[in-house]
């Protein structure tokens, strides 16, 4: 049996070890927030947090990350309330057909968890893997600056 | 009394406000459910037999030993099917229905598609379509246009000569004798190249077909679930009801989504053969790259005049389009490069053939533009040149010979409100146009602009083009907005939910839209030609004012007073002669709703735009109800040594009549750019021998965050009066004249022309170089 | 399924690591995964053999952190891009691996890859070869006695890059005089393979360049050092003429640029520019 532990909740898995930790989320969990558009570590649509940082699930075996701290969009919301990454992209526009969005967001918060007032440029860099075609960027950009200027008044 | 969408603020009047998406929370939370999430009990995984071969005769096909594959449940082949030929162009041109769902004698190009496995999972069906032997006499294959319409060439399509699917030829006053008039002739070649969509939700589709009823149901990413409704129903000769389209939420289209492919013909007879059972085809990543749909690489000859002063005398030339194995959306993909031209240039004497050719490469079709790319690239480049030739600001040449508000041009389009002129002075004015251009090639930096126009809508689907929606208002207030229209992410369910709650007088948290489900909602032609804003707008606006009026007249009755002295504003009913309030929406409709009136609030609109399609004999046609148009200036710097050229600054000028949603709108503009930079400079699907060679992102580069220069937006609004609260269309115009604009601000930069996408360092070098050789071999010959 | 069936074990200990990768069939090391996993979905689609046995290396605190002791800097192998990028423990050579890190795939995969992997993998453009030629980097094996082995970085390289045994460290000594410069360039617009990698190490002693190393990656063979630059180099003063000349001082078996114009143009161009990034004050 091996133990994930996913948006802090433990989920118990008889895994025989060649499962990526996408196909668990999505297949066998039925998260599918986490989502795929090449399965070729291009898209960044399967990004989700490790410890914190962003890595792609298609790239990363299930069992080789028992234990650690997961993340995915799931475990954004708490119960009705959106994390301020999720409010920000909603008032800026910054969603347009949704696809990349949760693995933006989820780039986006690694960059945020560290560095709450990042500047374009580190912003920019932050998001690099994650391809947007609707081509939402800039708006992506001024959702990821609110919400940080938000996160820190909330810390402050 | 629970609202729908109780998180968002009170919207009342949300037209003209950038409200947030009616469906966004789903989407940042990840709760929304693509048709790619959906997983149905014991459904089927399909896969798709397809031709390794260019061009073939399929001479036997033996499913023998992958029917005995255990976990196999369905095989079919064009045995299994009617062997109906459908197209996407049928309506003005049958002949162009040359693709059969499963092929049966012949494959054209490598990907085409003969069977179809459905199996418990994907490793199966993967197993069982090696399984299958297919035994093909191969054919010799031609795999360019000229090569293509060279008699003696591999014919393609039976009954298709010189395999030409098409000639437009479109001929106004007197090119010739215009020539002559003319100061100044030149003559250009452009090259653009083929791109794919690249959304990130691949084609999938969910198919079952129910044995109990003989019912199908087709779950599907898609832009046009009616347009898909007919195809299926004609290849698998059920009658229309018998089908169900339901669009799901959509990862972007693009225009990759606007037809039926035989994944969706398939998951549906592969059901019906596996007992009803749901059958998901879903496209891997090269899949799509390599089989669904790609852009017409085209090739653009030129010459034209112009006199002196500036004035546009002529423009003549041909137009070779690769349509690759099948016509698809061709033939209006090239009747729309052409068109265009006729709505932003004032231009009389006009010659342009334009050619769709058959190739044995994957099928082209409509992609974002449709056809107005290649051509933005081509005559903005063109136009750029002319002006170039008599010395002219390429700014005043477009302003001498643009067309202007409330005019026909040569070929019958109405223009009534026409910001163009506007959006060039504004874009020019926010660049510093006049400070810049031709003043800074010491930098090597450079300015240029291209300008575009934008249709809302085009019939070239069915005779009419009309949109409806129906709005119910239950008796606890909550407003139901039922719409053909798809939205495939560019927030159309958002802007007709403004709409709705703007033309009702209520708050926009009180809509709930559904949408696009073929046996619910009304019909609609699709997501496409930038139409949904102002086609499905108006019906949206037309259903809303209906309930509307349906409660003010109870509340007329119930108060004794005239109807057409009420009105809905700000959730009240008031008398408009003097402003007091009546009764709240709320009260109104438990008034409606009580024992002494027992009337259900439902509100009908229908919207076809008065408009013609285009007569391809002539090319004459006022193909929309109103036409939206743009400036767009790029900056660039050129680094002379490596041949990289850095996007400085875009800006974008855009008459969309009114910004229904601000924001949104800018996201379209900006996201379309985002698109023209990609096409522009990194992204290029190669062919090799009828094969795709880089069908993933590594090796066909989609622009990333990284690379996005500064855009500026800049909304002009005309207050078109066709238009739903004077708007227009948004949603593909401003990738139009991108690639121009950057080619034209190169030159301006360093003195060369580039004139075939994309722009690589390499090409640059190579430009640097010529003119180098050329400016010394003019100086030696000075010398002498 | 993505991948085809393997048996997955993750020891937490060196020594069990090593003894299982000795014992097993078919075995294949995991670090950060960046190229294993993509490897294997692409032996699986082409239906060639994949391993029975994957040994993942994560769970093994020896084999992570940056030290320095003496001198001499010691990265660990599973020391990821990311941290290259941002550790400030790289003392003097911070500034070059995050040049080098910088332009290396994008940040999830910069948050994924590791120096092993990067070194190990037997890709021949992988990012940070050339530049531990230059620094004259070690890199440390562990055997199956346990016992340590040192193999300088340049002859790794030559013998295609290969070893039996687990990558633990890379060390490098530190030297307040080195002037190191990286560049690279892309092979095209539309792909993410690099044409040009060169990274020089220099000693400028007298306004002179000395004790020079010129390691390149061509992109199409494992990264070598360009001895006829290099010699052109410790010959020629600090100046921009040594620059604009240096491209005629190549050894050309290294730049293969069958006849295509642009490429020759573009390494001809890297190395200037490189060098003239290094004379104008890139100092670790």
């Amino acid at each position: 049996m091996t133990t994930l532990i996913i948006n802090d909740k433990e989920y118990h898995l008889p895994l025989q070890g060649h499962e990526t930790l996408l196909e668990v989320l999505r297949d066998q969990l039925g998260l599918t927030g986490t989502k795929t558009a090449c399965q070729d570590a291009e898209c960044g649509s399967c990004t989700v947090l490790i410890n914190k940082k962003a890595v792609l699930s298609c790239l990363t075996l299930a069992c080789a990350v028992a234990g650690e701290e997961i993340t995915t969009i799931e475990g954004l919301a708490q119960g009705d309330q959106l994390h301020p990454l999720q409010q920000a992209f909603l008032d800026h526009g910054a969603v347009q057909c949704g696809f990349c969005t949760p693995g933006m967001i989820l780039a986006a918060k690694a960059l945020l968890d560290k560095n709450p007032k990042p500047t374009e440029e580190e912003i920019r860099q932050a998001l690099d893997g994650n391809l947007c075609r609707c081509g939402g960027y800039l708006k992506i950009f001024d959702a990821v600056k609110q919400a940080g200027e938000n996160l820190a008044k909330t810390k402050g | 009394m629970a609202m729908p969408n109780a998180h968002y603020q009170e919207f009342t009047q949300p037209v003209g406000k950038s409200v947030p998406r009616i469906d966004g929370r789903g989407l940042v939370t990840g709760q929304t459910k693509y048709t790619f999430d959906l997983a149905f009990p014991n459904m089927l995984v399909g896969k798709m037999l397809r031709s390794p071969h260019p061009h073939a005769r399929i001479l036997s096909i033996d499913t023998s030993k992958a029917e005995k594959l255990p976990g196999v449940k369905a095989i079919i082949t064009a045995q299994d099917t009617h062997q109906i030929r459908f197209g996407s162009n049928e309506y003005f041109f049958p002949h162009t229905s040359d693709q059969m769902a499963l092929e049966l004698d012949k494959v054209r190009y490598v990907g085409d598609e003969i069977g179809a496995v459905a199996a418990v999972d994907e490793q199966t069906a993967e197993m069982a379509l090696k399984l299958i032997d297919v035994k093909y006499e191969i054919l010799p294959a031609v795999f360019d246009v000229l090569e293509a319409i060279k008699p003696g060439a591999p014919q393609i399509h039976e009954n298709i000569r010189n395999n030409i699917a098409l000639i437009l030829p479109v001929n106004f006053g007197n090119v010739e004798k215009a020539l002559k008039e003319s100061d100044y002739v030149h003559e250009d070649q452009f090259f653009t190249h083929s791109a794919a969509h690249c959304c990130l939700e691949p084609h999938v589709c969910i198919g079952q077909w129910e044995d109990c009823s003989d019912k199908i149901t087709l779950w599907v990413s898609t832009q046009a679930p009616f347009k898909i409704r007919e195809a299926l129903a004609k290849c698998l000769k059920k009658e229309l009801n018998a089908v169900r389209v339901i669009k799901l939420p959509t990862g972007g289209g693009f225009g990759g989504k606007l037809e039926m492919l035989p994944m969706d013909f398939a998951a549906c007879l592969l059901s019906k053969k596996a007992g009803g059972l749901p059958v998901k085809i879903c496209y891997s990543r090269e899949e799509e790259f390599s089989f669904s749909r790609r852009k017409h690489a085209m090739h653009y000859k030129l010459k034209s005049g112009v006199k002196k002063d500036g004035t546009l005398m002529a423009i003549s030339g041909e137009i070779f389009a690769d349509g690759g194995a099948y016509c698809s959306y061709g033939p209006t993909v090239l009747a729309a490069a052409m068109m265009r031209i006729f709505m932003v240039y004032k231009i009389q004497h006009f010659r342009i053939t334009g050619y769709r050719v058959y190739t044995n490469t994957p099928i082209s079709g409509a992609i974002r533009g449709f056809g107005g790319v290649q051509s933005g690239f081509s005559i903005e480049s063109h136009m750029d040149l002319l002006a170039r030739g008599i010395g002219m600001d390429p700014v005043e040449f477009r302003l001498k010979n643009i067309t202007t508000a409330n005019m026909v041009t040569t070929n019958k389009m109405i223009l009534s409100t026409n910001g163009l002129r506007e959006c060039i002075e504004k874009a020019t004015q926010e660049s510093n146009w006049k400070g810049k251009w031709s003043k800074q090639k010491h930098l090597s930096r450079g300015i240029g602009i291209g300008i575009a126009a934008d249709v809302m809508g085009s019939k070239m689907y069915k005779a009419h083009e009309s949109a409806g929606s129906i709005i119910k208002i239950e008796d606890d207030g909550s407003v139901y907005l039922f719409t053909g229209a798809a939205d495939t992410g560019q927030g159309s369910n958002t802007v007709l939910s403004q709409i709705a709650a703007q033309e009702l007088g209520v708050s926009y948290n009180r809509i709930r839209c559904t949408s696009a489900d073929t046996e619910i909602t009304p019909f609609d032609t699709g997501s496409f030609a930038s139409r949904v804003t102002f086609i499905s707008g108006n019906a949206t606006l037309l259903a809303a004012r209906d309930a509307k009026n349906q409660i003010l007249n109870i509340v007329a009755e119930e108060y004794k007073m005239d109807p057409e002295n009420l009105s809905l504003e700000a959730e009240k009913v008031i008398n408009k002669k003097d402003n007091s309030v009546i009764i709240t929406f709320d009260k109104a409709l438990q008034l409606c709703y009580s024992f002494k009136y027992g009337r259900q609030i439902i509100g009908r609109g229908s919207y076809n735009p008065k408009t013609t399609p285009v007569d391809f004999r002539t090319g004459e046609g006022n193909v929309s109800g109103s036409y939206g148009f743009e400036a767009q200036i790029a900056e660039v710097e050129v680094n002379k040594e490596t041949g990289e050229v850095k996007l400085l600054k875009i800006w974008d000028a855009h008459d969309i009549g009114k910004a229904i949603n601000p924001q949104s709108v800018k996201g379209q503009i900006e996201g379309s750019i985002t698109m023209g930079i990609g096409f522009t400079f990194t992204e290029d699907l190669k062919l090799k021998d009828g094969r795709v060679v880089n069908p993933n992102f590594a090796n066909y580069r989609i622009p990333r965050s990284v690379e996005i220069p500064p855009i500026e937006s800049i909304l002009i609004e005309t207050n078109d009066p066709q238009g739903p609260f004077g708007a227009k269309g948004m949603g593909e115009a401003a990738l139009l004249p991108t690639s121009a604009a950057i080619a034209n601000a190169i030159d301006d930069a360093i003195g060369v022309r580039i004139k075939d996408l994309p722009i690589t360092p390499e090409k640059i070098l190579r430009a640097l170089r010529e003119k180098e050789k050329t400016e010394i071999k003019d100086k030696k010959e000075r010398e002498l | 399924m993505l991948l085809n069936p393997f048996k997955f074990h993750s020891p937490q200990k060196l020594e069990e690591a090593v003894s299982l990768y000795n014992s097993l069939p078919g075995v294949r090391i995991l670090a950060g995964g960046t190229f294993l996993i993509n490897n294997l979905k692409l032996l699986k689609k082409k239906g060639l053999k994949t391993p029975e046995n994957i040994i993942s290396l994560r769970r093994i605190d020896e084999l992570k952190g940056i030290s320095c002791h003496k001198k001499e800097l010691s990265i660990k192998a599973l020391t990821s891009v990311s941290e290259l990028y941002s550790s400030l423990s790289l003392l003097e050579y911070s500034q070059i691996f995050k040049a080098v890190s910088r332009n290396l795939a994008t940040t999830p995969i910069r948050n994924m890859a590791t120096i092993g992997g990067n070194l190990m993998c037997r890709y021949c453009w992988t990012e940070f070869p050339a530049l531990l030629i230059a620094l004259k980097a070690n890199l440390h094996f562990i055997a199956t006695d346990l016992k340590e082995e040192a193999v300088p970085v340049e002859e790794f390289f030559k013998n295609s890059a290969k070893s039996e045994k687990i990558l633990t460290r890379v060390t490098l000594t530190l030297d307040p005089q080195n002037c190191i410069c990286y560049q690279s360039v892309r092979k095209s617009s539309s792909v993410d393979i690099p044409l040009l990698a060169v990274c020089i190490k220099t000693k400028f002693s007298k306004k002179r360049f000395s004790e020079t190393i010129v390691a390149v990656n061509n992109g199409t063979s494992f990264a070598r050092r360009d001895s006829v630059l290099e010699n052109f180099l410790n010959q020629s003063e600090c100046s921009i003429k040594t620059a604009d000349e240096s491209s005629q001082h190549l050894d050309t078996s290294l730049y293969d640029a069958s006849r295509d114009d642009y490429k020759e143009h573009m390494f001809r161009v890297t190395i200037k520019n490189t060098l003239r990034e290094l004379m104008t004050g890139r100092h670790p």
